[in-house]
């Protein structure tokens, strides 16, 4: 702190006018009515990421080169990168806020990369020696109960998941064709979970090997037991011998089931499951025509596989509803009628309606109905409450049975596997509070990324670190002087000719020249990367550093409160309120 | 993104007295890392005649000699003299002087040192205005703005003056323009003005936001709009004669750098569109230059 000089005297001045001190006592803060301050805030990805991963946090350590340091922060919050890079639907990227300048981030690319650079770390295992707290039951080894199981045991509970079928994984390795998904990648991350203590009993059914009883040892039990029956369609002649459900013919295959399978082949529904089964049948050299009863504005499947499956040769006839299957020395005869679009119905799609007398018959060797699948109920123990197709659950995952929770497809409509991981990271939060006597509600909405549902079980492992403000960086807070227009990187396909003949992926991983451009586009909404342009224009000197390093700290002695650290940062990372009167 | 890089050292203290969100303390700073220790600043007088601080106080930490309007480049013609007496050849003299103080008042003393090639760095701060008296029009004032001398009812009916046209007629061996939007451009221009010899003179623009009637945290951003309009571009002119245009690829509309600014609140579309074909033919003349 400089001083204030007092002469008493003109002989006490000097003889000429020449300045004798600084500035410093002279505490400029004082003028200020607006005071800004740091805060991260929530970028749009995040809070769209039904699995909940940092998505921000980890491309910014990629954009430094820190592949690992990136591997480590998606691990946090997501046991499948690889899984996720390769098969999630990237809601992030619909949210993206690039996509407001030019393309949105390749968010799933880069997720993917990273899986595949961390596929090579050493495994942390080696802590089967460590005191487990307590034992929790897991039935289901599909994406929901196996981030649930991994996240228990990050949080030291010995976890035993029980699954019905040979091989654990669900539906990623039941539903999921491999040329999507590898199944090296997905027994890769399945193995990382293993590595922490998990241990997964296979071949042990609910309700037939083991009932809720029989697990009177477990303190706590997550039921993820998926949505695996194929929904008929409710016409005559569909429960004829020689109709498959379009699960049913997956899972199948990815059971190494050897089919007997005629030449034609149509697939009934406008889902995943009927573009996965179209797209595989056409691997195995058959002719596959979906039949929609709306148009492909409609369809839920996803439009990056509706075009890949059209450019593999798949035919989609729009507007055909199927009202009875006749079958006649095995051949099949589909007959259908013709549909127009109505009103919007509750999902917010045109109603397909009925065009009178305007049957049609399609003949093909084999049916395959992928009308969408549903739970199955019978197996479940009593006490857990049903609606509308679903197992209800609380808001912390627990059902009617004290001690009893569920998630993934079982208890949700929305059957993606990032909203199963997601809802299997939840019980696992809950499931930790409940084991520990805390308020499980409260610990879930104490962890919400932005408004939620998206989860950070990164917070409640690390309370206090990296805090976020919820509120969710729309585009209109972000300054654009300071980003270049930039073309996104986008992963090669292999050429539609190789990729039909075998089960072997489609699209590959990016190179690291790619990933690096890649996520030098983020603009890394709410969340400060020290591009230090507060220091550099701060005209008051006011932006503290320490060791070189932005400290985000504001000398509040001197700040005038001009505002420009706020508007010039490029990512809304600095925050104005008015100065308390 | 990048990271912006300037020099570490701080040689403006805490405590000065410009207004807040002042685009010519960003300036000061941006220049005294750029410039460093070792300069002695002439100070004719303008805003930064006050902005440092009142006697017996200074936020400079770089020796500044305080001078008469008139007599920026002179008395900077004589400290120059002075040290090359003691053969000090290491310290750089160098003049900080307004609009005012440049394009009105200090033009003849300028023009001298000019002429006789006096090694010294002029550093003409340019807020278009005589901002530290209450905002009265300079001949550095756009056409149409509004001052308090040139009221909405009569606002400024002649265009701004081409300093940088004199300057280049002067053929002195370095003359720059410069804004502090873009720092490291800044920055570079100093520096290279540094390392030459004789007179160097750099046009830097610094948004007012009292003046300008502005909101304080807009400056950096229409600083930026100056130059992405061609309202201010960027450019260097060596010996007077050979011209290099920092161009920026982001072009937008006059409009976008009027219609943040109040002083140009009362312009009619027909105003704006004549400031954009002005602006048009100073950037294509410009471009000519450039071009030969």
């Amino acid at each position: 702190m400089s001083k204030q000089f007092q002469f008493k005297s003109v002989s006490e001045m000097p003889m000429i006018s020449v300045s004798l001190g600084d500035m410093e006592w002279n505490k400029t803060g004082a003028w200020r009515t607006q005071r800004p301050f740091y805060e991260d805030k929530t970028p749009p990805c995040s809070a769209a990421c039904p699995a909940g991963n940092d998505i921000v946090a980890f491309i910014q350590k990629i954009a430094k080169g820190d592949f690992e340091g990136a591997w480590n922060i998606i691990k946090e919050e997501n046991p499948f990168p690889g899984v996720c890079g390769r098969v999630c639907f990237h809601p992030c990227e619909s949210k993206c806020n690039r996509g407001s300048f030019d393309e949105p981030i390749a968010i799933h690319a880069l997720e993917r990369f990273v899986a595949g650079f961390g596929s090579r770390l050493s495994k942390n295992t080696g802590k089967s020696g460590e005191k487990r707290k307590e034992k929790v039951a897991i039935i289901g080894s599909g994406p929901a109960g196996m981030s649930c199981a991994y996240h228990l045991a990050r949080l030291h509970h010995d976890v035993t998941v029980f699954e019905s079928l040979p091989l654990a994984g669900g539906m990623l390795r039941m539903g999921i064709p491999s040329y999507r998904l590898p199944r090296e990648v997905l027994d890769r991350e399945l193995s990382g979970i293993e590595a922490l203590g998990v241990k997964i009993q296979t071949g042990v059914a609910l309700g037939e090997d083991v009932r809720l009883e029989d697990l009177k040892n477990y303190r706590a039990i997550f039921i993820s037991t998926g949505a695996h029956r194929s929904r008929g369609l409710q016409i005559p002649g569909e429960k004829e011998k020689g109709i498959l459900g379009g699960l049913d013919l997956l899972k199948r295959m990815n059971l190494g089931k050897r089919m007997k399978l005629g030449d034609k082949i149509a697939i009934i529904g406008g889902g995943n499951t009927a573009i996965d089964v179209a797209r595989s049948v056409i691997r195995l050299g058959k002719k596959a025509t979906i039949l929609y009863r709306r148009s492909r504005e409609e369809m839920p499947a996803f439009a990056e596989e509706i075009t890949e499956a059209l450019e593999e040769g798949v035919k989609i006839r729009y507007l055909v509803n199927p009202i009875r299957l006749q079958q006649k020395d095995g051949l099949k005869r589909l007959e259908c009628l013709r549909m127009e679009l109505g009103e919007q119905d509750e999902s917010g799609r045109r109603k397909p309606v009925p065009i009178p007398n305007s049957n049609l018959r399609i003949d093909v060797d084999h049916v395959i109905v992928a009308a969408g699948e549903e739970i199955e109920a019978s197996f479940l123990p009593e006490g857990l409450e049903k609606k509308e197709g679903i197992v209800l659950t609380r808001r912390d995952a627990s059902t009617g049975i004290k001690g009893v929770f569920a998630g993934g497809d079982l208890t949700s409509t929305q059957r993606t596997v990032a909203h199963a991981i997601g809802s299997g990271k939840k019980a696992a939060m809950a499931i930790d509070a409940f084991l520990e006597g805390k308020d499980t509600e409260e610990a879930i909405v104490q962890h919400l990324v932005g408004e939620g549902p998206s989860l950070s079980i990164f917070r409640y492992l690390h309370p206090g670190e990296r805090p976020r403000n919820p509120h969710i960086v729309p585009f209109e807070e972000l300054n654009m002087d300071y980003f270049e227009l930039a073309k996104r990187q986008e992963e090669s396909k292999r050429r539609v000719k190789e990729r039909i003949r075998d089960f072997n992926e489609v699209t590959s991983t990016l190179t690291e020249d790619a990933v690096l451009e890649e996520a030098g586009r983020c603009f890394g909404c709410g969340t400060c990367n020290e591009c230090e342009n507060c220091y550099v224009f701060c005209p008051d000197v006011s932006i503290l550093k320490s060791g070189g390093i932005l400290s985000h700290q504001v000398d509040y002695d001197y700040c005038k409160g001009c505002g420009i650290c706020f508007t010039e940062c490029p990512r809304g990372a600095i925050s104005l309120k008015e100065e308390a009167k | 993104m990048n990271k912006v890089k300037v020099p570490i050292a701080e040689n403006l203290g805490h405590g000065h007295l410009a207004c807040a969100g002042c685009g010519a303390a960003v300036a000061m700073r941006l220049t005294l890392k750029a410039l460093g220790e070792k300069t002695v600043m002439v100070f004719p007088a303008s805003c930064w005649s006050i902005v440092p601080g009142f006697w017996p106080y200074s936020s400079y930490k770089i020796t500044a000699v305080h001078a008469g309007f008139v007599t920026g480049a002179a008395t900077a013609s004589g400290v120059r003299a002075a040290l090359d007496v003691r053969g000090d050849d290491e310290t750089l003299v160098a003049v900080w002087a307004g609009d005012g103080g440049t394009f009105d008042i200090g033009l003849q003393a300028l023009s001298g040192a000019a002429e006789r090639n006096e090694d010294l760095l002029y550093i003409c701060n340019d807020n278009e205005g005589y901002m530290n008296t209450g905002t009265q029009r300079s001949s550095a004032t756009p056409l149409l703005a509004w001052t308090t001398t040139t009221p909405v009812m009569q606002p400024k009916e002649n265009p701004k003056k081409d300093i940088m046209a004199i300057m280049a007629d002067h053929h002195i061996p370095y003359a720059a323009t410069a804004t502090i939007a873009y720092p490291e451009d800044l920055i570079r221009k100093l520096e290279k003005a540094r390392s030459i010899r004789g007179t160097r003179f750099i046009h830097l623009f610094s948004p007012c936001p009292p003046g300008w009637k502005m909101p304080s945290e807009q400056t950096i951003k229409i600083s930026r709009l100056a130059v992405r309009s061609r309202i201010f571009p960027l450019y260097e002119i060596e010996n007077g004669r050979f011209y290099t245009i920092q161009e920026e690829t982001r072009v937008v509309s006059v409009k976008e750098y009027l219609k943040i600014q109040g002083r140009f609140s009362h312009l009619t579309e027909k105003d704006i569109e004549m400031t954009q074909r002005n602006t048009d033919d100073a950037w294509e003349r410009l471009q000519r230059k450039a071009r030969c």
